[in-house]
């Protein structure tokens, strides 16, 4: 009886959880000062970075070293098309995601020719030639000086109010996600992610179902990067460098592999000791790399991992009271 | 019942023309010849190192042949990557059982029913659902819904191999090609597998070529059996002209019959 509902519940969406955070993030978001505000604000798009990574990481064999290339490029896409092309900002918006989307198919597609370590590679080489021309082509980028100016650091809202519109954009992106990985074609990403010999054996070809999850990865990348562009009001070289890569990574391992909620706990976690630790201590990010390290050796399975025993726990606790 | 070596009015099912395969300097198939009938249930059996496993890899497209032609009812196998040979209609397992161990055995099961459909994409997940009853049809056929819910990795040995059996099963191949069905199971789960198998087989019209090491199992279950040495068809025939033949048992049966 418990495992039938159980059967059924995986597929679809707990809606009260989702109306339950997103309430409390709304409130907070209200109730907070703006410098906690700008930190939440952070944490809600990092968590939509980062779980698109984990798309790629946790379910479809790809690691990317160069994920950076698609946020970043996001916030470029709204820079370039509003500053440069004097496009208006709402088609500027809707440019930087796609942006993202069109470098995710053409790099994409050369990254899936090959597996493992060498496509990773690639990533890094693709990343790597991306972050030198933005940096260098001081004509159209702005070079290491980047792009401002050319939309109101949070469309001029309160930090609240944006908060809001932040808060509804990644909470449906990540609803997105949640039905991309668990339709049909996330079946398939699955599938070829964890057994491409099996599943090609089936019928199904790793090359085009790598691509796609690449593309579905890194436009919701651009949208991550695009919403980080608006409240900043402005976009940096860095934006697409390495520190951004490594961030999205080490988010995703701290929440952990192979569970869809990786990176929203990686965001949550990390973000907080970036906020909170930087404040107390010089030398915070070696309590990142502390941790990083612990979780690795410890609990692979990382923060959700320990979020479902715990559920598991209290699960078993209430089931055993009413029996 | 299957009547061995006899060719259809059609097609043959299979159809292998002096197939070459090397690794270097060894040559792990030194032009094989095979005709095998739609409907009938083939076992290759030999020594290790004979081929056997190179075989079946170059069928279902995982190698690539260095000479000589496949055809799979009739129509040629070129250089094409295993997903389309599976297209094709050819299903096969693997030595070492090949499932998706992270996943649960019902959304291995769904995943076989999602690929039988020739689809790949799809957003749609109510399509999934739909498909979740004959999902679990099919673990009850094959004596799996005690751990549907399992993931794979948790389960036996034998489970992952009747599971991947079964997910085969359910992508509809015309063409069985099954390495080593039984291999590393125990006694009684052995017989169960190949009663299974042979029923399926038989329920379906299915043709079936099985390489197999318990020489039982392929006398009870195979119409015809293909000796293979060294690369090379030794002997073929039905299973009394190969129990009988003097030089299958010098190299293979070692004189037990």
């Amino acid at each position: 009886m418990a495992a039938e509902r159980r059967r059924g519940d995986a597929w679809s969406i707990d809606w009260r959880l989702v109306a339950v955070a997103f309430v409390v993030v709304a409130v907070a978001l209200h109730l907070s000062p703006p410098l906690v505000a700008f930190a939440i604000i952070e944490v809600l798009i990092f968590a939509l970075y980062a779980s698109a990574l984990n798309l790629l990481l946790s379910y479809s064999g790809m690691v990317s070293f160069g994920h950076a290339v698609y946020f970043g490029l996001g916030a470029y896409g709204l820079a370039i098309t509003i500053a440069k092309f004097g496009w208006p900002i709402w088609a500027g918006i809707v440019a930087g995601p796609l942006v993202s989307a069109f470098f995710g198919l053409v790099y994409g597609a050369l990254c899936v020719q090959l597996t493992a370590i060498y496509a990773a590679m690639l990533t890094l080489a693709c990343a790597e030639i991306t972050f030198a021309v933005v940096f260098q082509w001081f004509d159209f980028t702005g070079g290491d000086s980047g792009i401002s100016g050319h939309v109101p650091a949070m469309l001029g809202l309160s930090p609240a109010w944006f908060g809001i519109v932040v808060l509804v954009v990644v909470t449906l992106c990540i609803l997105a996600l949640w039905r991309v990985v668990h339709a049909p074609l996330g079946l398939t990403i699955r599938a070829v992610g964890e057994n491409p010999v099996r599943a090609a054996a089936m019928g199904h070809g790793r090359k085009r179902v790598q691509l796609a999850a690449f593309v579905i990865s890194a436009f919701l990348s651009g949208v991550a990067g695009t919403l980080y562009g608006i409240f900043h009001g402005n976009v940096f070289p860095e934006y697409v460098g390495v520190l951004f890569t490594i961030d999205g990574l080490v988010m995703v391992l701290l929440g952990g592999l192979y569970s869809f909620g990786a990176g929203i706990y990686g965001a949550i976690v990390y973000k907080l000791l970036d906020n909170v630790m930087a404040h107390y201590f010089e030398y915070w990010q070696l309590v990142i790399g502390v941790i990083l390290v612990l979780v690795v050796l410890v609990s692979p399975a990382g923060i959700a991992g320990l979020v479902a025993r715990v559920v598991e726990l209290v699960r078993g606790r209430v089931r055993g009271s009413e029996t | 019942m299957n009547a061995p070596a006899t060719r259809n009015d059609g097609a043959a099912a299979l159809e292998v023309r002096g197939l070459v395969k090397r690794f270097g300097q060894f040559v792990a198939l030194d032009g094989v010849d095979l005709t095998v009938a739609p409907r009938e249930i083939r076992a290759v059996i030999g020594p290790n190192g004979a081929g056997k496993t190179t075989l079946i890899n170059v069928l279902g497209g995982q190698l690539v042949a260095d000479g000589g032609s496949v055809e799979v009812h009739g129509r040629r196998l070129g250089r094409q990557h295993p997903h389309q040979v599976a297209k094709l209609g050819v299903g096969r397992t693997f030595q070492i059982s090949s499932t998706f161990r992270r996943m649960t055995v019902l959304d291995n099961m769904l995943y076989a029913h999602h690929a039988g459909e020739r689809r790949w994409f799809g957003l749609d997940s109510s399509r999934l659902r739909r498909l979740r009853d004959p999902a679990l049809a099919d673990l009850e056929t094959i004596g799996l819904t005690h751990c549907a819910d399992q993931v794979v990795d948790d389960v036996s040995h034998g489970d992952r191999k009747r599971l991947e059996f079964g997910m085969v099963l359910a992508t509809r191949p015309t063409l069985l090609l099954l390495d080593e069905p039984t291999a590393g199971m125990g006694l009684g789960e052995r017989q169960e597998l190949i009663d299974l198998v042979l029923a399926v087989a038989r329920e379906r019209g299915l043709t079936l070529v099985f390489v197999e090491h318990d020489i039982d199992a392929v006398f009870r279950a195979a119409g015809s059996i293909t000796v293979m040495a060294l690369g090379r068809v030794f002997a073929e025939g039905t299973p009394d002209e190969i129990a009988s033949n003097a030089d299958v048992q010098e190299i293979y049966l070692g004189g037990r019959r």
